[in-house]
């Protein structure tokens, strides 16, 4: 680790995920220090001064969930997020694939915090290297006695379980996760009770992104103020930021939070493709609302910034669209998504985000009509703030910015039958 | 302590949820999955109510009460709120309303009425999806109606602990369907009661009768000690008409139940709500002298002189009776004297297949009032030895026994023609649980009581009245 | 033994003993490998063995999307048509996949090789277009990768 990276500094080779290799750059001395030299509440109280927010997309300061949590009680759980699935994010991926000994340290230092003695991973049932590599560094850590029983040589003991989902993006959903850990279907929960206080199985349940906690040694190596002073001050530290889409260099970033959004996306990801003139961008994954080219002309990956935009910082997942695409045609993909990913519990979401494919379907393939419009703007109103969990919210944040941004196209398409742009979606 | 719904200040209860504090106090906040006696669903959304300095609408079902709450249900947002839940749940509803029983009890129609828009404004066809599909024998599912509430499948989950239902396939899709064809519940039929919209209908009853034409009365159900409460359901004398004929006119047409904390709570098992089949056997219609049909004051004249002149009577006294009836025979009894040794039984009891007990409502005495019989007449049962020392035997009620009588003569008192002891020197036919009135004490004495549903024909006898008549 | 009872005693040795309902997704996916797709008799022989109510295996196995309940191909293609996939090619790719095939998304080839089916999002937006073919994971999508790529499966 070096003093502004936390992620992104050493060389990526097809070994550097080992054990060994990890070890060379300074692993799991973090851990060492939790549990020789620090207290739980040591190591919890470093992470809230860090400042850190949860990296899976809602941002909650992590300190915060961690204090939430009765460490007393007789059972509690860590359960790592790594479902990602949220359209546009692939992080956790490059987590999973080149540090996976990152995500193992960080769920040990923050196991120690929170009296956790199993603690599990959730990963998405799709993932092929980055499941064979979390195993194998999960072999190496078992057998270096850094998982399992008197981790290095201290008292502290922690098992790592990975459990694989089934093709469900609503399990990336904290409470839907559990349902789905305990071998139900991914309903999400009501809450309150929040999974701090009655998770899995009804005990303590910390849930956290892998992002999240592999942030988590670098910040007990160098000290909860070290990182509160990286990027943003009110959120702050670094953040691995996937871009893709029409750009020429789609790959994931660490930068500091508060980099600005113009600079990654033509910097360092070296600009559109064919150098098309920009025309959108989702700057948080898709469930983010889509700001147009003039917009993002000041903006800042920072929560306090997108969301003076009228967007969210997100999972970090940048989207970027150029000029000649046809924004009804990627709606439709997105609304086709939403709807397919409903878990099916709660009216609003379950009904309207069918509703409103049906209606962008329909539009895209020419047959839309004026009436549309209205309901595409009515249907979003009826289901944000209302259903059981943010999927709701998620799916009705790109119809209402799509709607508010690109009306014209929907009105063109509408009126002629036909896409502006030819149906386009490649650059 | 106090908290505010609709600048209104409200007693409310520690640990209470807002829903039920609301309507405590009359303030009905409309809600499909929410039951005050099932896990919290908060699947619906129709509850979502205002709380003051909550930025997001909160439903109601799965808010405890705290000091200095303060909630607006009459808000525009909490109105715009359901009525779009309105919407989304009419998408895709059918509107089944002409042919569908729950028309006029529905909660699903009531609400729309009061909560939705008057037109749909969906231009999409209606996805469709199984209808009028056979749960169980006595159990009919039509999936499009369901609104995916769960009721039913909290209830099989919790309160049966059947799991016989659950919810498959995801989003749009979703259905409710049943386990698998073996796995079976005493007590199925109450998510018939539970379901707000008609996707979950009684077989038995399906197109019998429109919910208006018909009102209900109290009973008590005579299937076990428990004595659960129950409605039955008669046709209203308004909509009685000479075209339907005597039997339509006259008939009770379906059971449900009626919630009672102190027996049954909300619910009754299936064998409850058959009860009136129970009751619309086949009867004994006329009564009858040594084999041959006779007057019932034949019939009384020579019961009558059987009890005075028998040299050893004995009466087996009925688990069916009401606490009045008993009271009856007991005055008859003391008229008759010491001579007339009595014995307790219970007339009906378990057929094969029938749940015995359970930890729910179920009991193994499989009549209302062997309480009520005990309190009076103590426990002696009749043996063949015990049956071999008397010349006379009345038994009242139905006869399951297989108890060997002997060659004493028997005097039948029996409303129905189910098989009965060797051929009776008397027989006189009684009225049935729904054409008389009175209390049962079920098996922790609690006093039940059950009104008359309908008027009792010409030939069947009040056992009230006929032990008045049989007294010296 | 049974190859289900089997793998049912070496996952209860890995999770803690109070966590047998856990087991129905990992059991289920275990005899999806082995048979290619289940049938509602999977779930009820997972719900034997772990003790859940028969209906929560088959609500299960009825809302997971890698639980097949139809058969399948030998191989199974799932080409992610989610948005960045959509902006870097991924109608493209599906097309060439259906004429290459013989299929559209849904259906499996007269051979019985190929399953062809359309995803979401695979989380590997930044080598986009990507695919999976069975375990394998495959992105950096063009027509002549994917031919590639089907030469080398038998």
């Amino acid at each position: 680790m070096t003093p502004d990276s936390v992620f992104h500094n050493f060389a990526v080779t097809n070994t550097s995920h080992s054990l060994e290799a990890y070890r060379a750059r300074g692993g799991y001395q973090a851990l060492e220090k939790a549990l020789t030299k620090l207290a739980p509440s040591d190591v919890e109280r470093e992470v809230t001064q860090s400042g850190l927010r949860g990296r899976g997309g809602a941002n909650f300061p992590v300190g915060a969930k961690w204090s939430f949590v009765n460490k007393k009680s007789p059972v509690v759980y860590l359960c790592c997020n790594a479902d990602e699935g949220e359209p546009g994010t692939f992080k956790d991926r490059w987590i999973l694939e080149h540090t996976p000994h990152q995500l193992i340290e960080g769920m040990l230092i923050a196991a120690y915090a929170l009296n956790v003695r199993h603690a599990f991973i959730y990963i998405r049932g799709e993932f092929d290297l980055p499941l064979r590599r979390l195993q194998s560094a999960l072999e190496e850590a078992r057998t270096a006695r850094l998982v399992g029983e008197q981790i290095l040589g201290s008292s502290f003991a922690c098992d790592i379980l990975v459990h694989r989902g089934a093709g469900a993006y609503v399990c990336g959903e904290e409470s839907s996760l559990l349902n789905s850990l305990e071998g139900r279907k991914g309903y999400p929960r009501n809450k309150p009770p929040f999974p701090a206080v009655r998770g899995l199985y009804q005990a303590p349940t910390v849930v956290n992104n892998v992002e999240t906690l592999s942030d988590v040694p670098w910040i007990i190596a160098r000290g909860g103020a070290a990182y509160a002073a990286l990027g943003n001050k009110a959120n702050p530290g670094t953040r691995l930021f996937g871009i893709s889409g029409h750009v020429k260099k789609p790959a994931v970033y660490e930068r500091p939070t508060g980099y600005p959004l113009k600079r990654i996306i033509f910097e360092d990801a070296g600009g559109i493709l064919g150098d098309k003139p920009l025309k959108a961008v989702i700057p948080g994954g898709s469930s983010t609302p889509v700001l147009t080219a003039q917009e993002i002309e000041n903006i800042t990956l920072d929560a306090a910034s997108l969301q003076q935009a009228g967007s969210m910082l997100g999972s970090g997942g940048i989207i970027v669209i150029a000029e000649g695409t046809c924004m009804v045609r990627v709606l439709h993909v997105l609304t086709r998504f939403y709807s397919h990913e409903s878990c099916g519990q709660c009216t609003p979401c379950r009904e309207g985000t069918a509703w409103m494919n049906d209606i962008v379907e329909r539009i895209g393939s020419g047959k839309g009509v004026r009436a549309d419009l209205e309901n595409l703007q009515n249907i979003p109103a009826g289901i944000s703030g209302n259903t059981l969990c943010a999927l709701g919210d998620a799916a009705s944040m790109p119809v209402v910015s799509f709607l508010k941004k690109f009306r014209p196209e929907f009105e063109y398409f509408i009126e002629h039958g036909r896409s502006l742009h030819e149906g386009r979606l490649e650059a | 302590m106090k908290i505010t719904i609709n600048n209104r200040s409200i007693e409310a209860r520690e640990g209470e949820r807002l829903i039920d504090a609301a309507l405590r106090h009359g303030i009905e906040i409309p809600h499909f999955c929410y039951h005050p006696h099932l896990p919290v669903s908060g699947n619906c959304r129709m509850c979502l109510v205002k709380v003051e300095n909550v930025p997001k609408l909160m439903p109601a079902c799965n808010m405890h009460v705290a000091a200095n709450l303060k909630v607006d249900t009459a808000a525009p947002e909490v109105a715009r709120a359901r009525q779009m839940v309105m919407q989304f749940l009419m998408l895709n509803h059918p509107v089944d309303c002409g042919i569908c029983d729950k028309a006029g009890e529905c909660r699903l129609q009531d609400y729309e009425f009061e909560y939705g828009v008057p037109r749909s404004r969906s231009l999409e066809p209606k996805h469709r999806k199984r209808k009028l599909h056979v749960l169980s024998e006595r159990i009919q599912l039509d999936n499009e109606r369901c609104i995916l509430c769960s009721r039913c499948v909290r209830f099989t989950r919790e309160v049966s602990k059947s799991n016989m239902l659950g919810i498959v396939e995801r989003g749009g899709h979703a259905m409710v369907d049943r386990a698998t064809a073996s796995v079976d519940d005493a007590y199925s039929d109450n998510v018939i009661g539970l379901c707000p919209t008609g996707a979950l209908l009684s077989t038995d009853f399906l197109y019998k009768s429109r919910s208006w034409f018909l009102e209900p009365v109290r009973s008590v159900c005579t299937g076990c000690a428990r004595g659960c409460s129950v409605e039955v359901w008669r046709r209203k004398k308004e909509w009685q008409m000479r075209l339907l004929g005597e039997e339509r006119n006259r008939s009770a047409y379906r059971i449900t139940a009626l919630p009672n904390p102190e027996v049954n709570g909300p619910w009754i098992c299936n064998k409850g709500f058959d009860l009136h089949k129970v009751m619309a056997r086949e009867r004994v219609s006329s009564a009858q002298v040594g084999g041959v049909p006779a007057s019932v004051d034949q019939a009384v004249d020579r019961a009558k002189n059987m009890l005075a002149e028998a040299n050893s009577p004995a009466a087996m006294v009925s688990a069916q009776a009401s606490n009045e009836e008993l009271d009856a025979f007991a005055a008859l009894a003391k008229a008759l004297g010491p001579r007339l040794r009595i014995y307790v039984r219970e007339d009906c009891h378990a057929a094969p297949g029938e749940v015995v007990e359970d930890n729910l409502l179920i009991k193994a005495d499989k009549n209302p009032n062997s309480f009520g019989v005990r309190e009076r007449f103590g426990s002696t049962r009749l043996d063949a030895a015990a049956a071999s020392q008397h010349d006379l035997i009345l038994i009242w009620g139905e006869w399951q026994e297989s108890v060997d009588l002997g060659a004493a003569t028997v005097i039948h008192l029996t409303a129905f023609a189910a098989a009965g002891p060797q051929k009776p020197g008397v027989l006189i036919p009684l009225s049935t649980l729904f054409e008389r009135s009175g209390t049962f004490s079920n098996f922790e004495g609690k006093h039940n009581r059950f009104d008359a549903v309908f008027a009792k024909p010409e030939f069947a006898q009040h056992a009230t009245d006929l032990f008045a008549r049989l007294a010296p | 033994m049974s190859s289900l009872q089997q793998k049912f005693e070496e996952l209860s040795r890995t999770y803690p003993p109070q966590m047998r309902p856990s087991l129905v997704l990992p059991l289920l996916q275990h005899l999806q490998e082995e048979k290619g797709f289940l049938t509602s008799d999977d779930a009820l022989a997972v719900a034997d063995c772990t003790g859940v109510p028969p209906v929560q295996a088959l609500e299960v196995l009825s809302w997971y999307t890698m639980l097949y309940r139809k058969p399948v191909g030998r191989h199974v293609i799932k080409v992610c048509h989610n948005i960045t996939c959509s902006l870097r090619g991924a109608e493209r790719m599906v097309n060439h996949l259906q004429r290459k095939l013989g299929v559209k998304p849904g259906e499996t080839t007269a051979d019985g090789r190929f399953t062809l089916l359309t995803v979401e999002c695979l989380a590997s937006c930044g080598a986009a277009p990507s695919m999976q073919i069975d375990n394998t994971h495959h992105d950096g999508l063009s027509e002549a990768r994917i031919d590639r790529i089907l030469e080398g499966i038998t």
